[in-house]
């Protein structure tokens, strides 16, 4: 079979969840201290599809139910994870952090840096955010500023099946912990589609991307766009869009923004001098603000232009005209990229 | 009956129960369409999630019945049932589920996030979080010396969260008017309660904070009205907070597009078979309510519901601008140059 | 392209479910091999959604993908045949 494999000129393709799934069914099997706790990730296989498939491999006692008890499910995954487990454990809505946040931001975030590294907390936080399906304030946000602004968590907001697969390798045998944000509207689930562009080839064997490299994914002259998550296939919609008029933008998927790399950014505003930065997290204090002040402190001189594209400040509201208005769509990248450039 | 019940008030009870069942069957007709045959939980005329809550009847209006406008109700993720026995104005909380301006809260909340100060009711999306507003009204009351008191329901999945658990603490320790409402359905989500708990009777975490706890184990109206009176008289009264739970049927999935494919068939079909509302209209007629009578009040309730939501799809849809209004009563910025308006901020006084 | 006979097909039949309904209609909601892509038997090469519930469609023998008869988002039948396969 190998020698088929080898002469395989298709490769096959997975949507982002079967592409986490197959890294995480990977690291179960090669590691038995790797475990998975959640709400409804055993026999519903997560209700983003994030477990599907793995409660019938590994059966309850690693793919986990747990009450809705978020503190004590992941804050018992700090503890085991400080024994030298491996867990994984789901929030299931990213908005559901403040019901435990503090076992999030002050005992696995920080139990590192507190005991002098005597102690590390190699688990993993997963974690579905986004919205674009009008389920309103307390379920569609991303809050990727939220936990990247707290020191001493890692985190990945992986945009392809392919990056999804190799970042979850990396996640799970980091010995950090990791906060896994994955975009519903990217996981290709039936029942809520996914643009073109998450669903990518995606190699059988294991592989790794390293943290703290952002990924160009489409090259440009004219104008620098750097983004994530769901919005990185709506910047590319709309480079290709602008490309028929002539506008040449650079699209780059940061992957992750816990370690940073702000290197690939700006080498990209050296080459374009126009920066725009689009994010479906909060305007203000997130990660726009923070892109833009990195390219200031070390390339101000490159600088001839910025824009950000990110949600006012408002809670995301429920009816579609709202909703619409406030998450960044293809048509106000493509008004920013043009203001960039003017 | 060994319980005692006028008639009239299980009439109102009946007439809450099947406007509420008859109100979840319009929605999920309406919620369907534009998703079929591929299920899109963005399309279609109602967007987003929706929890029904058909099968769960019994435990609103048996509460309910004993309340005021001026009591305080907070309602979870399924809100429906409990609003419209709490006596929410049924057109605007339509219009808001179907995301119109003319909508309780002019499109923004959604159907798990209804308020309705007129009638003090407000809901939470995350699971046992109306417990603590919940414990707050009933302290308002307290302080303020006025008898009304104060009813969170929940789910039973809701039951291990801390902020119930605390909730019940705070509530006891100073004895406030607070009833907390365990609708248990069995399951939480995909969870049956025997995975996540060891209790069979979720009213057993009362005894930890020496308070009530009282277990309805059938889904009866009656049953249920008679727990609730004793429970609420003793809040009104001044002598603090009961849990109650009560056994409800999830009938309908646990949001519209659950395949419930790790739910066994006979789970289902018991629930089918478990009809609080045959129950109660048994009940009345045994009570010698004519048949005729009781036909009307379920025409009286199809009416009302159809007409509910013929109004709310007429209504205009929110503009895109109107997005970015109502984050504050005061401007964001700066100093305003009105007074605050006091109306704003809800009540009923 | 030549006649059915030398060819397998994906069939929905093989993966419909018992207690769907007769006139029921699905939904392709992803292919995961492209045209020409060599897959062997079992591998999951489509998923097709019914009344709610994703079922994942195997490959029902080695060979290569040749066609493609419904593509993402089409509707389907349990008469249908998602695609057609040459088989080594």
């Amino acid at each position: 079979m190998a020698q088929k494999e080898s002469q395989q000129a298709v490769e096959r393709e997975l949507t982002m969840s079967r592409a986490m799934v197959e890294a995480i069914g990977h690291e179960m099997r090669e590691n038995e201290e790797v475990f998975y706790m959640g709400e409804d990730v055993a026999d519903y296989g997560g209700i983003f599809d994030s477990t599907q498939g793995l409660l019938e491999e590994f059966g309850r006692d690693r793919i986990m139910d747990v009450p809705i008890s978020e503190t004590a499910y992941i804050g018992a995954a700090v503890g085991a994870a400080q024994q030298g487990m491996r867990p994984i454990a789901e929030l299931m809505f990213v908005d559901f952090f403040g019901v435990c946040m503090d076992q999030i931001y002050n005992q696995m975030a920080k139990n590192t840096y507190m005991s002098g590294a005597s102690v590390n907390v190699p688990m993993v936080l997963t974690a579905a955010v986004g919205g674009t399906y009008n389920d309103a304030a307390q379920h569609s946000q991303t809050l990727y500023g939220t936990f990247a602004h707290l020191p001493g968590m890692k985190v990945v907001v992986p945009s392809t099946a392919y990056d999804a697969k190799g970042l979850m390798h990396n996640a799970i045998r980091d010995d950090d912990p990791v906060v896994y944000m994955f975009h519903k509207r990217l996981m290709g689930i039936g029942w809520m589609p996914a643009p073109d562009g998450p669903k990518t080839p995606v190699p059988d064997e294991p592989y790794t991307i390293p943290f703290g490299s952002a990924d160009v994914k489409r090259e440009g002259e004219d104008v620098t766009v750097v983004t994530l998550g769901l919005h990185v296939h709506r910047a590319l919609e709309a480079a290709d869009d602008l490309a028929e008029d002539g506008i040449d933008a650079e699209v780059i998927d940061l992957r992750t923004l816990v370690p940073l790399d702000t290197e690939t950014v700006l080498d990209s505003v050296e080459k374009t001098g126009r920066l725009v930065v689009v994010d479906e997290d909060y305007r203000s204090y997130g990660v726009t603000g923070e892109i833009i002040a990195r390219v200031a402190e070390e390339g101000l001189a490159d600088l001839e232009a910025v824009e950000r594209v990110a949600v006012p400040d408002v809670p995301l509201p429920y009816a579609r005209p709202m909703e619409d208005e406030v998450i960044p769509g293809t048509e106000d990248i493509e008004a920013a990229i043009r203001s960039a450039r003017s | 009956m060994d319980i005692m019940v006028a008639v009239n008030e299980l009439q109102s009870m009946f007439e809450d129960m099947v406007t509420a069942r008859y109100y979840e069957e319009r929605l999920q007709e309406e919620y369907l369409e534009g998703k079929q045959p591929a299920f899109d939980i963005s399309a279609g005329p109602i967007p987003g999630e929706l929890h029904l809550a058909a099968g769960q009847e019994a435990a609103a209006a048996g509460v309910c019945r004993h309340l005021r406008d001026s009591d305080t109700v907070t309602a979870p993720h399924r809100p429906h049932h409990v609003a419209i026995a709490k006596g929410v104005d049924l057109k605007r909380m339509t219009a808001e589920i179907f995301g119109r301006r003319t909508g309780l809260s002019k499109g923004k909340g959604g159907h798990m996030h209804l308020f309705d100060p007129d009638v003090n009711f407000a809901c939470s999306g995350i699971i046992a979080q109306g417990c603590p507003p919940a414990v707050g009204a009933g302290l308002a009351a307290t302080k303020r010396s006025e008898d009304s008191v104060a009813v969170a329901f929940l789910g039973e999945g809701a039951i291990s969260q801390g902020a119930f658990l605390e909730s019940l603490n705070l509530a006891a320790v100073r004895e406030l008017p607070v009833i907390f409402v365990v609708e248990d359905n069995d399951w939480a989500i995909s969870m049956p309660k025997d995975r996540v708990t060891d209790v069979d009777d979720g009213s057993q975490r009362a005894g930890g904070f020496d308070m009530p706890g009282v277990r309805v184990d059938y889904d009866d109206a009656t049953a249920v009205y008679d727990a609730a009176k004793e429970a609420i008289g003793r809040a009104r009264a001044g002598n603090g907070p009961t849990l109650l739970e009560v056994q409800v049927h999830r009938r309908m999935g646990h949001f519209m597009g659950d395949p419930e494919s790790y739910r066994p068939d006979e789970d289902k079909e018991a629930a089918q078979e478990r009809d609080s509302i045959e129950r109660l209209a048994a009940d009345l007629r045994s009570e010698g309510v004519a048949d005729d009578d009781i036909e009307e009040i379920r025409e009286r309730a199809r009416d009302r519901v159809d007409e509910a939501i013929e109004w709310a799809k007429d209504q205009p849809e929110p503009g895109p601008e109107e997005a970015y209004e109502d984050v504050f009563v005061n401007p964001p910025s700066g100093v305003t140059t009105e007074e605050p308006s006091h109306e704003l901020a809800g009540g009923d006084d | 392209m030549s006649g059915n006979e030398d060819r397998v097909a994906v069939a929905a039949a093989d993966v419909w479910p018992e207690d769907a309904e007769a006139d029921e209609t699905a939904v392709v909601v992803n292919w995961f091999a492209r045209e020409g892509r060599q897959v062997d038997e079992g591998e999951t090469v489509c998923e097709i959604q019914i009344e709610k519930v994703s079922i994942d469609v195997p490959a029902p023998t080695d060979g290569e993908l040749v066609e493609i008869e419904r593509g993402e988002d089409d509707e389907l039948s349990r008469e249908d045949t998602l695609g057609w396969l040459a088989p080594d």
